[in-house]
């Protein structure tokens, strides 16, 4: 059994394999989208294909597509932290 | 495999055929799938969760999409201002939102291997402005619109993304046009013929194929405008 903080430690090091800056250190507060995001549009989306594999590997589907996704206020990627709260979400509802 | 809505009938089900000729996996979406000779699905394109279901059972399926054909449309020839809100509703929730939601949901599976054809369908109606397709006209203005627009956002991997603008093609969407309406539209293209569903699918095949990767954001029209 993979313990919750092990997840956010693997989806945060999926951030990292996608920025340019390798000195950056991903954080849960790290911005995904919006001012002071580290990715643009297109890393975003291979963020999510790389969850996606990850989720599948896991045993579970994870949703990238709904419609909150994308919203300022309230969306997934609004950091890495949320990120990886909302991956262990799913993970958790869909097992 | 190449993923088709509107695969039951008109231009949907031509290309449907045509890529089957071809040996090429067709997977088509259409409300009724009933005795359809290739493999399908029942889908509303105007329903997000429908095609949801559809991604979901492609991915069970392990499928590799490899192109995307949105032929499902509907029409409805009247002035604007005798069609109803509900008709209205109708004709942008299938033709602009369903081809919108297919590519958000299914682009996905194609960007993953960095390769694809996405096809979307406008009219010729746009180019000309055609009385008594205003509604129809919008709709595939946004289309179009979109096309180009979501192009760009596709080619950095490698997914290119096209419209084809047929004229009046002989399928059951031009039930509700007499031939004397039809002449009159097919004069105005450059090519004064009514063109048949082969014709557009003769494009589609191109557009799939590699042989037009250096296409993309481009709107085809049939017959020329």
């Amino acid at each position: 059994m993979i313990s919750n903080e092990s997840i956010k430690f693997e989806v945060f090091q999926l951030v990292s394999q996608l920025i340019d800056n390798k000195s950056l250190v991903v954080t849960a507060d790290t911005p995904l989208i919006g001012e002071g995001s580290i990715l643009d549009s297109m890393k975003l989306v291979e963020l999510c294909l790389s969850l996606e594999d990850k989720a599948s590997d896991m045993g579970f589907e994870f949703d990238w597509t709904y419609d909150v996704a994308m919203s300022r206020t309230r969306s997934m990627f609004r950091s890495a932290g949320s990120l990886a709260s909302e991956f262990i979400f799913q993970m958790d509802s869909k097992k | 495999m190449i993923v088709v809505t509107g695969a039951s009938k008109g231009l949907g089900r031509a290309v449907c055929e045509r890529l089957m000729e071809k040996n090429i996996n067709v997977f088509g979406l259409a409300r009724n799938v009933e005795k359809l000779p290739f493999a399908s699905m029942s889908c509303d394109v105007s329903s997000y969760e429908n095609i949801k279901a559809v991604v979901k059972h492609l991915k069970k399926e392990g499928v590799q999409v490899e192109g995307l054909v949105n032929a499902a449309g509907i029409a409805s020839m009247n002035l604007a201002v005798t069609t109803p809100q509900i008709v209205a509703q109708k004709i942008i929730n299938t033709n602009l939102l369903g081809t919108i939601y297919c590519c958000q949901l299914i682009s996905p599976m194609m960007l993953r291997h960095k390769q694809g054809s996405i096809i979307n369908f406008s009219t010729i109606a746009v180019a000309l402005g055609l009385k008594g397709e205003s509604i129809y006209a919008a709709s595939k203005a946004g289309v179009e619109g979109f096309t180009r627009s979501f192009a760009r956002e596709m080619a950095d991997f490698n997914v290119r993304v096209n419209c084809i603008a047929p004229g009046p093609i002989d399928t059951s969407l031009l039930s509700g046009i007499t031939v004397n309406q039809i002449n009159k539209i097919v004069s105005q293209q450059i090519i004064p013929k009514q063109f048949k569903p082969d014709s557009v699918a003769d494009l589609v095949e191109l557009l799939l194929d590699s042989r037009s990767n250096s296409l993309s954001g481009q709107v085809l029209h049939v017959g020329g405008v």
